[in-house]
Order: C-alpha cells, then sequence, then structure tokens
C-alpha cells in the first residue's frame, strides 16, 4: 500500500463516525432502491410469466345474458384470436361456522378442458370432474381465510336454496390476483371468495343454460387501435343482450391495482432513493471541504515533495468514494433483504401461483454508478480548491475569514443580541447556501416522515368519509334482480330492523356530443339518510330535484357542467335514450359515479323495478338471526356488514402500512441524524479554535456549548416548518397520482402526523448534540493558543 | 508552607496575588515523559509588570497556564490571594479565569465573525465590573476601529483588541504568552505601549512571557527560566518605557 492510501485511509479512520453517517445516508438511499426495483422486478416478471402461462384475456366483458350462438360472431370480430364464454354469478356464502354474511362470485369452468383464456392454477386437490354437480374449486385466501380444505363444503345460496358445494381443489386465477370483491377497496377474503364450477352446473343453477353473460377476449396483437375497435364491436354486439361494457385489461380491476402498485414502486424506487443520495453529495461535499481547510498545510507540503495537482485530486475523489462505496455495500445488502420481506408481503394480498425473485443486476449497476457519480460531484468542490492552492501559498496560515453583520442584524435585532448569538447568525449567514442546504436536507427527513404517515392518515380520512358520513347502514343486500319497491317493506318487517332505504343502479351510457361514459346510475331516495352522496367538504347532496348529479370526475371527462344537459342511454332492454339535465356535480371519494333520485330514475327506464338492494340499519342483538333469514330470501344475491368491511380495511392497513412506516421512520431518521451530526462536527471543527478561545477567557461549557448548538438549533427549527411543507407537497404529488376512477384520497396531514416528524427531527438533534458537546469537553485549551488556525 | 511561616509573610510585606511552592509538571508525550517544571517557587505581587524570559522549552509557558489555571501543577502548591488553585476543578477554574484573569496569546485568538467591540464585549457581558469596550479599546489606542472585523485590521491591532478584550473585565492578573511574537518590531513596540499603559493605569499585576530579551528593559522585574526552573529574579532598576525598546 502507498503512503498515500494509507494517508487517506487514516483520514477517514479518524472522521469515521462522520464517514458512517454519510454512509448510512447513501445505503439508505441505495437501499430503497434496491429494494424497489427488486420487488417491480419480481412483481412484474412473476405477473407477465403468470399472465402468459394462464392466458390472462384483453377485453372483459359482462352481460345479462347472450344466447351462445353469439360467440361466433363475437370470435369474427376483427383482431380477435381467441374468446372464451363464461357463466359469472354473484352468490351469498354460507360457510359452516361462519356466521357473518360472506359473498362470493362462481365462475364456469369449460365442461371439457381447460378454459383457453383465464385459466386456474391448480394449488392443490384436481380438476373438476363434470359429471358432478357439486364440485367446486375455490380460491386460495378464500380457502385460508376459513380453513377450508379438500374435501369441505360450503354452500351457495341460490335462489333462496342452499346449494352444497365440495371442495375439490384450491386455485388462483390471473383474473383475481388483487382479489377484491364489488365496491371494496381491499381483499376482504373472509368475508368474499371466488370459486369455480363446471359451466354446465352453474348454468343450470342461475338458469344460463345455451348461453353466457360473461366473456373474455384474447387480442391478435397490443395495439391500442385493435383494442378500441374490438371493444366497440363487442359492445355493439352485446347492445341487444344487456351488455354493461367491454374494458380492455388496463382496467380490468385486479390488474389496474396491480398496475398501479408497480406503478407507484417505480416511482418511489427513483424519487426516494435520488433525495438521499442528493443529501449524500451535499454532505460528502461539506464533510471534504473540511478536510481540505485542515489539510492545507499537508497539501501543500505533499505538493512541494512533487505530488500532482491530478493526483492530490484523486485521492479526494477516492475519499469520497470509498464513503460511498460502503454506502453501496450496505444499502446493496439491506435492499436485498428489504425486497424479500415486502414481497413476502405483497404475496398476501396480491397471489400468484408462482413466483419469479428478479433483482436486475443492472439496477443494481445502476445504483451504484449514480451514488458514485454522487460521490464524485459531492467531492468536486474540495479538489477544486485542492488544485488551485500553491504550495507557498498554502504553508502561510489561512487569511482570517471574513465576515459582515447580518441581515438580521442589520434590520435593526442588532442591539438585543449578546455577543454569541452574533457569533452564531454570522457563522450561518457566512455560509448561506451551506446553511440553506443543511436546512434543505434536514427538512427533508422530516418530509419522509410526514409524507409516509399522511398516508395513513388520509386513508383514515377516507375510510371515516366513507364508513361514518356516506355509509351509515349496519348491513347492506344486494338483489340478483331489480325488485319492486314493495320488497323494502317485506325487509322492513323482518325482526331486528330499524330502517330499510332501497338502493338501486342502472347501468347506462352518458353522452355529451362525442364523448361518451360508461357507468351505472345509482337510484338514491331524496330524503336518503343510510347511503348519502357527500363531497370532499363533507356537504350533503340532496337528491330533491329530478336530474342527474355526477362525480366531478365524471363530469369533467364528458365536459359538462351543471345547467347542461347530457344524453342518457339506459343499456337495458329497450334502451330509451334521454335528455337528462345536469343538476350538480360531487367531488366525491371513491368510484365514478351517476346519482338520480329514485322516481326519477324509474321513469327514466320506464319501469318501477329499480330496487336492486337495499341499505338496513338494524338491532345488533337480532344480528345473526336476521343474516339467516335474509340468505333464505330468493331474491337475495349478497348481505355485506358495514363493520366488517371496516375491520377489514383496517386489519389490512395495519399489516401493510405499519412496515412501510418503519422503514420510512428509520430512513429518515437516518437522513436527519446524517445530516444534523455532520453540520455539528463540521461547525466543531471550524469554530474549536474559537470555542477554546472562550473557554480560555472564562466561558462555561454550558456557554460555549450554547454557541455552538445554538447554530444546530436555528438549522433544525428552520428545517422543521420547511419539511411539514415538503412532506405536504410530497403527499399531495402521490395523491394526485393514485387519482383515479377508483377512489380518490383526500390530503390529510394530522397534527400527530407533524408532531411526530417535527419530534423525531428534534430527537435527531438531540443526540447529535449531545454527541458533539461530550467532544466539546475534551476542546485543548492550552493548545490553540499555540497555534496558528 | 505551613501556617506560621504564611502569617510571617504577611507580617513582613503585602501578601503575593500569587505563590508558587515546589511547582512541578510533568507531561506524557507519547512514552516519553517531559519534566515541563521541576521545583518552582514564585511569587508574583500587586501591580508588578514581571518578564518571564527564557529559551523555548524553557517551561514559561507551562508556568504561565498554570497561574491563568488552564493546567494543573503535577506536584506542589499555586495559590492566589492564598486560596489554592488546584481545588475545586473545571467549575472553579473557569470561574477563577471569568473572574480574575485576563489573556493576550501570540496568535491573538481573537473571534473572527464578532467585530473589535464585539470581542471586547464578549467579556464585558460576563464581567461584573467591566469598563465599557469603548473605553478598553481607546485605552490601547483603537478608539477609530471600534466596528473592524478582525480580517479588517492589522496583526498589531487585533494583538490590541485581544489586550483591550483582556483588561475590560478589570482582571485582577494580566497574563501574556509571546505577545509580540507574531508581530513586526513597530507594532509589536505599540502593543507593549499599551500594556505599559494599562499597568500604570490601572495597576493592573503583569506577567509576560516572551523568548526576547529586550522586552524585559521594560519591567519592574525580570525572572529568567531554563529546563524548568528559575535561573534568576532580579528587580530590574532601570525601567524604561516601552517606546525606547527595539530589538
Amino acid at each position: 500500500m502507498r503512503a498515500l492510501d494509507r494517508k487517506l485511509l487514516r483520514d477517514l479512520w479518524n472522521v469515521r463516525s462522520q464517514v458512517l453517517a454519510i454512509a448510512l445516508v447513501v445505503s439508505s438511499g441505495i437501499a430503497l432502491l434496491v429494494m424497489a426495483q427488486g420487488v417491480f422486478g419480481s412483481l412484474l416478471t412473476t405477473r407477465d410469466a403468470y399472465y402468459a402461462r394462464y392466458a390472462f384475456a384483453d377485453v372483459f366483458a359482462g352481460a345479462k345474458r347472450v344466447p351462445n350462438w353469439v360467440e361466433q360472431r363475437i370470435a369474427a370480430i376483427p383482431g380477435v384470436r381467441q374468446v372464451q364464454t363464461r357463466v359469472v354469478v354473484s352468490v351469498s356464502l354460507d360457510v359452516p361456522g361462519v356466521s357473518d354474511p360472506v359473498n362470493g362470485r362462481l365462475i364456469s369452468l369449460p365442461d371439457r378442458g381447460r378454459p383457453a383464456l383465464n385459466d386456474v392454477a391448480l394449488r392443490r386437490g384436481r380438476f373438476l370432474d363434470p359429471d358432478r354437480a357439486e364440485e367446486a374449486l375455490v380460491g386460495e385466501r378464500f380457502a385460508e381465510a376459513h380453513g377450508l380444505d379438500l374435501g369441505d363444503r360450503l354452500f351457495a345460496v341460490i335462489n333462496g336454496r342452499r346449494q352444497p358445494l365440495l371442495i375439490v381443489g384450491v386455485a388462483l386465477s390471473p383474473e383475481y390476483v388483487y382479489g377484491i370483491g364489488p365496491g371494496e377497496l381491499f381483499p376482504d377474503p373472509k368475508h368474499f371468495g371466488f370459486l369455480w364450477m363446471t359451466r354446465r352446473h352453474l348454468a343450470t343453477a342461475f338458469e344460463m343454460e345455451g348461453g353466457f353473460n360473461d366473456v373474455a377476449l384474447a387480442l391478435a396483437d397490443d395495439s391500442p387501435s385493435t383494442e378500441r375497435e374490438a371493444i366497440v364491436e363487442l359492445d355493439t354486439l352485446l347492445d341487444t343482450y344487456g351488455g354493461l361494457g367491454a374494458v380492455p385489461r388496463a382496467d380490468q380491476t385486479s390488474n389496474w391495482y396491480l398496475q398501479n402498485e408497480l406503478s407507484q414502486l417505480q416511482n418511489m424506487g427513483l424519487l426516494i432513493p435520488m433525495i438521499f443520495l442528493g443529501v449524500a453529495t451535499f454532505l460528502l461535499n461539506v464533510v471534504l471541504r473540511r478536510t481540505v481547510a485542515v489539510q492545507r498545510e499537508q497539501i501543500a507540503a505533499l505538493k512541494a515533495l512533487g505530488y500532482s495537482n491530478l493526483r492530490l485530486g484523486i485521492h479526494y475523489v477516492e475519499w469520497a468514494v470509498l464513503v460511498v462505496a460502503l454506502g453501496a455495500l450496505l444499502g446493496i445488502g439491506a435492499g436485498l433483504f428489504l425486497a424479500e420481506a415486502m414481497l413476502g408481503l405483497y404475496m398476501e394480498y396480491f397471489r400468484f401461483p408462482l413466483l419469479i425473485y428478479k433483482v436486475s443486476v443492472s439496477s443494481i449497476l445502476i445504483a451504484v454508478g449514480v451514488s458514485l457519480v454522487a460521490a464524485i460531484v459531492g467531492a468536486l468542490g474540495a479538489v477544486r480548491s485542492v488544485v488551485s492552492l500553491p504550495p507557498a501559498e498554502a504553508m502561510r496560515p489561512a487569511t482570517p475569514e471574513t465576515f459582515r453583520v447580518s441581515l438580521f442584524e442589520r434590520l435593526g435585532a442588532r442591539r438585543w443580541l449578546s455577543q454569541p448569538a452574533r457569533m452564531v447568525l454570522r457563522n450561518l449567514s457566512r455560509r448561506p447556501v451551506r446553511a440553506g442546504m443543511s436546512i434543505v436536507g434536514i427538512a427533508f427527513a422530516g418530509a419522509i416522515m410526514v409524507g409516509g404517515s399522511a398516508m395513513m392518515d388520509s386513508m383514515d380520512e377516507l375510510l371515516e368519509v366513507q364508513f361514518n358520513i356516506i355509509q351509515r347502514q349496519d348491513l347492506s343486500v344486494s338483489f340478483f334482480e331489480p325488485v319492486e319497491g314493495s320488497a323494502a317493506h317485506e325487509l322492513a318487517a323482518l325482526p331486528g330492523v330499524l330502517q330499510v332505504e332501497p338502493t338501486g343502479a342502472v347501468a347506462a351510457r352518458l353522452r355529451n356530443g362525442h364523448l361518451q361514459e360508461q357507468t351505472a346510475i345509482q337510484a338514491l331516495a331524496p330524503d336518503a339518510s343510510l347511503r348519502r352522496v357527500v363531497d370532499v367538504d363533507y356537504r350533503v347532496i340532496q337528491l330533491d330535484r329530478p336530474g342527474l348529479v355526477l362525480s366531478s370526475l365524471l363530469a369533467e371527462q364528458l365536459q359538462v357542467e351543471p345547467g347542461d344537459t347530457l344524453l342518457v342511454e339506459v343499456m337495458e332492454a329497450s334502451r330509451p335514450v334521454r335528455e337528462v339535465l345536469l343538476t350538480d356535480t360531487v367531488d366525491d371519494l371513491l368510484g365514478v359515479t351517476a346519482y338520480m333520485e329514485q322516481e326519477s330514475l324509474q321513469r327514466l327506464v320506464r319501469r318501477d323495478r329499480t330496487m336492486n338492494g337495499a341499505m338496513l340499519k338494524i338491532d345488533s342483538q337480532a344480528e345473526e338471526r336476521l343474516y339467516g333469514l335474509l340468505k333464505a330470501m330468493p331474491a337475495v344475491a349478497g348481505v355485506t356488514l358495514r363493520s366488517a368491511a371496516l375491520e377489514n380495511i383496517q386489519t389490512y392497513m395495519l399489516d401493510n402500512m405499519t412496515m412501510m412506516m418503519s422503514v420510512n421512520l428509520l430512513f429518515a431518521l437516518v437522513i436527519a441524524f446524517g445530516v444534523i451530526y455532520n453540520t455539528a462536527r463540521i461547525s466543531l471543527s471550524e469554530t474549536s479554535r474559537e470555542l477554546a478561545s472562550l473557554r480560555v477567557i472564562g466561558f462555561t461549557r454550558a456557554e460555549i456549548s450554547a454557541i455552538l448548538l445554538g447554530e444546530l438549533g436555528i438549522l433544525t427549527l428552520a428545517a422543521i416548518p420547511l419539511g411539514l411543507l415538503i412532506g405536504y407537497g410530497m403527499i399531495a404529488a402521490v395523491m394526485s397520482v393514485f387519482e383515479s376512477e377508483l377512489f380518490r384520497l383526500p390530503v390529510v396531514v394530522e397534527p400527530s402526523t407533524f408532531l411526530i416528524s417535527a419530534a423525531a427531527v428534534l430527537g435527531s438533534m438531540a443526540v447529535s448534540a449531545w454527541t458533539v458537546r461530550r467532544k466539546l469537553h475534551d476542546l485543548d485549551l492550552v493548545a490553540v493558543l499555540k497555534t496558528r488556525e | 508552607m505551613d501556617a506560621a511561616a504564611a502569617a510571617t509573610a504577611e507580617l513582613t510585606e503585602t501578601p503575593p496575588v500569587f505563590a508558587m511552592r515546589g511547582v512541578t509538571k510533568v507531561y506524557a508525550m507519547g512514552e516519553v515523559e517531559v519534566h515541563a517544571l521541576r521545583g518552582v517557587d514564585l511569587d508574583l505581587h500587586d501591580g508588578e509588570f514581571a518578564v518571564l524570559l527564557g529559551p523555548s522549552g524553557s517551561g514559561k509557558s507551562t508556568l504561565l497556564n498554570i497561574l491563568g489555571g488552564l493546567d494543573g501543577p503535577t506536584d506542589g502548591l499555586v495559590t492566589y490571594r492564598g486560596r489554592e488553585l488546584s481545588l475545586g476543578g473545571d467549575r472553579a477554574l473557569t470561574r477563577y479565569r471569568r473572574r480574575h484573569v485576563g489573556f493576550v496569546f501570540q496568535f491573538y485568538n481573537l473571534i473572527p465573525s464578532l467585530t473589535a467591540r464585539e470581542n471586547v464585549a464578549l467579556v464585558t457581558e460576563i464581567a461584573g465590573d467591566p469598563i465599557a469596550p469603548e473605553e478598553a479599546l481607546a485605552l490601547v489606542g483603537l478608539k477609530y476601529r471600534l466596528d473592524h472585523f478582525p480580517s479588517q485590521m492589522s496583526g498589531g491591532e487585533q494583538q490590541r483588541v485581544a489586550i483591550a478584550r483582556a483588561i475590560a473585565k478589570r482582571p485582577d492578573v494580566l497574563l501574556c504568552d509571546e505577545p509580540t511574537g507574531a508581530l513586526d518590531i513597530s507594532t509589536g513596540v505599540a502593543v507593549l505601549g499599551a500594556l505599559e499603559r494599562v499597568n500604570s493605569e490601572l495597576g493592573t499585576t503583569t506577567a509576560v512571557i516572551t523568548h526576547n530579551a529586550a522586552i524585559s528593559a521594560m519591567a519592574d522585574r525580570v525572572i529568567s527560566l531554563a529546563d524548568g526552573q528559575i535561573t534568576s529574579d532580579v528587580r530590574n532598576s532601570t525601567k524604561q518605557p516601552a517606546a525606547t525598546i527595539e530589538w
């Protein structure tokens, strides 16, 4: 090892705690990058392999009932490579030993052979025997949630009859990677399950013989125009049969969620690591500049001995590269570990029959490359000052630093400030860029913390709105077919039912000129109190006028404003098309919906059967008995308990977000500590001579600590509000990415989130201060008197 | 020193400001022991202007550090106005420096972020009965440089600010460690003039350590050190004004 390399290692060792702090900041960035890229790469590869192997379809459509011969015509649509028709029905399930209401979806599998599209992956057991009517495959998560095993039985309640189902296999499907039930935000396998049955038997049970109500297409190519044209053609064909509108793969619920998650991972995998590496670059710059300033005379001596500018420049670049390399190594290790932990968590919610763990070497190389660039950029300032230092000048002491009266003092505060306070202000204002960068660096720590927790706050808010303001029923009931309004009286007559509100929905296509959107028009009673229309400001929208109320997002898409009229095409038998006035828009949080007052809707569709569900307020004493009675009603397709749905979401959030938040908190602390500690050490190094002089002339330890820590305190206090602002901006940006037709999260940051973030930053400061204060005690008072700066 | 001897000393003359008895100081420099002081006995009296003369390594800085409460002796006794300095630890020494001692260093040790006036105010703000910073600076001839930062002043000016800072608290003793060591002769003489004026006008006991023998011409008393011991201690009967000193 050459002498200069030894010097490098010893120099690094001398400032090891600072080196470690910077390396940890780097490693946090790299760990996040490797983790996000690892999870992203693995999920993407796994998804693609899964979709390919199990023939996930490109287009999905539902209808009321389509005769089998139409399948030929669908297959003839240009660009269609493969067609799979199915019978898919929603039912209420009866799982032995479970008293909560459970709903399910029964999906048909062909009588013979495997489905051409959306095949199932058998995890355990065997495929269905077409001759046995009661055999069923059950979704894996549902089986796990209820402890169901092969040979167990459960019941589908079909037309009020309990049809026994015998579990012969446990399966997964690419259609339900993210297996959520209708209207849910998170999978709730305790209350919603997917089951597969032989087509023949399922059709018989639901009077669907000779027909189908669901079709999936695979397209010949993946050009958008092929997809668009196929969807238009398919919609036209299915129109007559109560077609509900075809959706492309991108909008298929499970795939949409998966894609959304992947995009988030990709964004998180870039943005956040960049923040960390940016902060690390800044820290390297500051620490190296200081090192060069301290080693001024050494550098001059080395130059005098004949070392070239290039060699000395490389020496300091190596300094930075070594620190970053240490961080990168730690980060890659931690990232790989975290990626695996994270994937485990994902596998709970996104179910795949296979997992291809894939961390692309190139992404790691990119991470290391980017961090090396960060190191070199960080070292550049220091190298420049090394190169520009003529050896003779360096042997002389540096000229005293030039100071000015700070702006704050010039504004009139000067006379109120003690001399130590003036020192603090002038030290800060002498290097405004560095002080500013320190503030920004610390602020990012706070911001990361705010951003992480605000996600939770916003979800809480969404739940609060959804489950306490919008939905106030205890129980909701859905029917197979729309029923007459009188059914509400029947429900009200059941024991334990306190209040009933009918709900209804009609599939419709809304048109404004060439713009059109397909949606469901929800019917609500004008005085509805169990299910209400509420906007972001919790304003309850009264449906007391004839006309339509639209989600703002939907109104935007159709480019209509209140007062405009829309063409409404009802997607039912006679297909009436009417002009309807848009009376209001609502900034709602979930879904994109059209609302209409119940009776107006009945007039619009020209029938009195628009009630396809009801909201119930019930006496909790009578709960269990009531479920039984409801399930036994032939018209009832499903019963959902509000409290169970809420509980499920809360569990999900606790599981998922707790881990995310711990990781966030940890990394944020690393940044906060990294910046604050280094700032403290640098200012200690810069002012130790002054502080020692003050000690000599009689200042106490506490007094000089106050000077050093005052500087830190000002930086930290300035950083806290900035961090809260940046955090708020970050969360708002993330939320706008989230903004989708499925849900829009309100941007909510609870005061407690701000407080926790501020406390964590202050805590990091306290630890740094404590560490540095111990060094202050060791100041060598005698030495400073004998040395030049 | 036993009680009887102390009582006798008090009767015979005014008590000394400082009294050192059998002071030794041993430093561990790596694995070598350095004997910086070897049994020094010394008294310094009120209003005295003493020059401690010696080559580098003679122990004079160590002596000054011990008198100033920056360092403690390995052995022996140091009293300041009858109180033992080594008792009470760091807190007591800080209080002692704060109340009673004024320091002037070779490299001035001014705070670069504070102006001349503010450097002096640094001390007057924590002192009991200080001279106003402006007055202290006028005493050293810097009435017109009150709001200059150290980087805007010459070395001699900076050293005079340091003297003003040291005397503004009305210290009982002014300890100067090579105050002209970093200065050329003309600025050095100006600095010595300032010390002389402080000593005569305020009556501050002053100890200057230097290896520059010329400075001893302005002293009341010249103490020479070599190899950690006092080699001579003489009264200067032909005291000269600082302005006439040359080297």
